[in-house]
């Protein structure tokens, strides 16, 4: 014990040290994040020259701390103009954006920026104290019990867009539908493609996520002179609503620790990812919450679940990495191939050979989202100046660098088209009441369903009850239905308490 | 909506078309597949299967707001007479020619001409010499940041090109 606090105590000193790499990378980190199109994933592969010339333990630095920051770079367009960074971010609008709209961009910001550092703070400790519990999490979720969470994002479809459920419903398994698009895993069949030879690898989730949310957002704001709504109390920047917003956060710390362990979960699980974390603490809050109809609307909580959720992620995914060599995402993916480059074995004989980079990696992560959150939150309050800007200039930069952004993964002009289709899509999703967001969860949603719905088939002979034939899918699959039925008791319940009061 | 006691109706038209598309491609989807091995229909069958049927719901409650009167079928949720005035139709006219000609002139071109032209409009023809200067700034802004610096993989044409010769040339 006394030996691990002191390698501990040397890292953290070790780690300190590599500031001037953190602070720049955090920076860079915010930038690529709030570009869709400009994942962390992307940039440490356009700068892998860079990061393989580099000493080892400078870039695993230089790679957590970009992974870390382009997490929460991706909530400060979702909470300003609507257009989540990245699809980790695309719960956080629901309630970030209503705020901006009436004002409270700079709290919002601010609110963020704690729940998103505190939540990845505390997850970082979590998983430095239970790794080997947390990463058999991975070796008991199977083929069954990956559908049922998969099933858990899916019924989030309806009640995000609980004003009209059909329409979520409809809007949700439509972008299912559009997520099944290509050609199938075991006889390469093309499906739904329009015989496009660009589908036949699925439908891309950056132009999806660049047409439903930026490109549709664009056509849709041009109908206001500026983002934040007329009615609103006009004021200048000020410190006052920055510590407004630590203060809300703060007072939430109970909602930030369990929302934030819910995306430390999640992310454990390989290909779970922060998009279904992010939806899955969103609805968690809003079921548990005393005033659920106030989600949507810009409420505190609504904002903080999904942020600590994603940013939980960050640590979870890291897990499957260093004690099985699995990694649980696109940026963990890029970091195994840069380590195994500079000589690093993964596994559980990691832990024993080099414990410095094993404990190393969660020791820069949680510097980071301390030395991110100093540095960031003085920046809130200029960050929310965008929502001042007329929209007759910012309606069309908007649409010219996101729609580039869908061009740079696969460097196919059709998924600049594809964006422009997905734009249209959601404009006419946004005007006529279906939400933008259910789409896109489908859209994700779609491919993992199939990969493991045919899994589990197969490793049954097409026996459909193979659903419920394992001890932990059945708890999952109570769990599931009680989500689906605990939001519509309760809200009898309050009725009826009302009802009695009146 | 409420004008002089007059309740607006709902404008189902303009709600119809979501489901209308996503019928249609579901029955273009399962022809795709009708002849295909169960490993490529089983999810399809199932999650379309579910979606036909939500869609059939939603189609009857919209004919039971037809028939009640509180719904019809105009489509003024979707398109009016502020697309014209916004001057909404005209951006969306200007991102096609964006993305058209993105691939023969290059980001930075493109992006230059896309944003005077559509900011011109937006703005009604007030201010151009302040609209050519953002969007020159914006533009160039953007090919050295992401272009120069970072090396993206953005899409290259003449000025691309000539940049990059200046460049190395010295």
């Amino acid at each position: 014990m006394g030996e691990t606090a002191a390698l501990l105590g040397d890292i953290l000193v070790l780690t300190l040290g590599y500031w001037w790499v953190i602070i720049p990378t955090i920076f860079l980190g915010l930038i690529v994040g709030a570009i869709p199109g400009f994942s962390a994933a992307n940039t440490i592969i356009i700068l892998l020259p860079l990061t393989l010339a580099m000493e080892l333990y400078t870039g695993i630095v230089f790679m957590v701390a970009l992974y870390v920051s382009a997490r929460m770079g991706a909530g400060i367009p979702a909470i300003l103009v609507n257009i989540p960074g990245t699809a980790g971010a695309a719960a956080t609008p629901l309630d970030g954006y209503p705020m901006a709209k009436a004002g409270k961009g700079q709290q919002a910001l601010a609110m963020s920026f704690v729940a998103s550092s505190l939540g990845g703070l505390l997850t970082t400790v979590i998983a430095l104290a239970m790794m080997p519990i947390l990463a058999r999490v991975g070796f008991y979720m199977h083929s069954v019990e990956m559908i049922v969470v998969m099933l858990f994002g899916i019924s989030l479809i309806a009640s995000i867009a609980a004003q009209d459920m059909l329409k979520g419903l409809i809007a949700g398994f439509l972008g299912l539908m559009i997520g099944s698009i290509g050609t199938d895993v075991v006889f390469a069949t093309p499906r739904g493609t329009f015989g496009i030879l660009e589908l036949y690898d699925g439908v891309p989730l950056i132009p999806a996520l660049v047409g439903l949310f930026a490109v549709s957002e664009a056509f849709m704001i041009i109908e206001k002179k500026v983002i934040v709504n007329e009615d609103a109390e006009p004021k200048n920047p000020n410190w006052h609503d920055t510590f407004e917003g630590v203060r809300m956060a703060l007072s939430r710390w109970w909602h930030i620790i369990w929302t934030s362990i819910i995306g430390l979960v999640i992310g454990v699980i390989p290909g779970a990812g922060a998009s279904i974390a992010s939806f899955v603490a969103y609805q968690q809050s809003r079921t548990y919450s005393k005033t659920p109809e106030k989600y949507g609307t810009g409420h505190p909580e609504g904002l903080i679940a999904p942020e600590s959720a994603n940013n939980g992620v960050t640590s979870g995914t890291l897990v499957p990495l260093l004690v099985l060599g699995i990694p649980g995402g696109a940026t963990a993916a890029i970091m195994l191939i840069v380590m195994q480059f500079h000589g690093v074995s993964f596994g559980p004989s990691l832990f024993e050979r080099q414990p410095e980079i094993f404990y190393g990696m969660f020791m820069v992560m949680a510097v980071s989202y301390l030395l991110m959150v100093l540095t960031i939150l003085p920046l809130s309050r200029y960050m929310s100046h965008v929502t001042t800007v007329p929209t007759i200039y910012l309606a069309p930069m908007i649409i010219s660098f996101t729609l580039v952004g869908a061009f740079v993964p696969r460097e196919y002009m059709f998924d600049m088209y594809l964006a422009l289709g997905f734009g249209v899509l959601g404009y006419i999703a946004r005007r006529t009441g279906y939400h933008v967001a259910a789409i896109l969860i489908g859209v994700i949603l779609g491919p993992l369903l199939e990969r493991y719905f045919l899994l589990a088939l197969k490793k049954a002979d097409g026996d459909i009850m193979t659903l419920f034939s394992s001890t932990l899918g059945n708890v999952l699959w109570v769990a599931l239905v009680l989500t689906l039925v605990l939001p519509g008791l309760m809200n009898r319940r309050r009725k009826r308490q009302r009802a009695q009061k009146t | 909506m409420n004008r002089d006691g007059f309740k607006a109706k709902r404008q189902l038209g303009g709600e119809l078309v979501i489901p209308v598309l996503a019928v249609a491609f579901t029955l273009y989807y399962f022809t795709t597949i009708w002849n295909s091995p169960w490993t490529a229909q089983v999810s399809a069958f199932l999650v379309g299967g579910i979606l036909l049927f939500v869609c059939a719901i939603f189609l009857v409650k919209t004919a039971l707001s037809l028939r009640s009167g509180e719904g019809s079928l105009g489509f003024g949720n979707l398109f009016n007479s502020n697309d014209i005035r916004t001057g909404r139709v005209w951006l969306v006219a200007a991102t096609v020619a964006y993305c058209v000609l993105i691939q023969w002139l290059g980001f930075t071109l493109t992006t230059f001409l896309f944003l005077s032209a559509s900011m011109f409009i937006l703005a009604r023809a007030r201010r151009p010499l302040f609209v050519v200067a953002i969007s020159a700034a914006m533009a160039f802004g953007g090919w050295a940041v992401f272009i120069w610096a970072f090396d993206t993989r953005f899409p290259r044409g003449w000025f691309e090109d000539t940049m990059r010769m200046v460049l190395a040339n010295g």
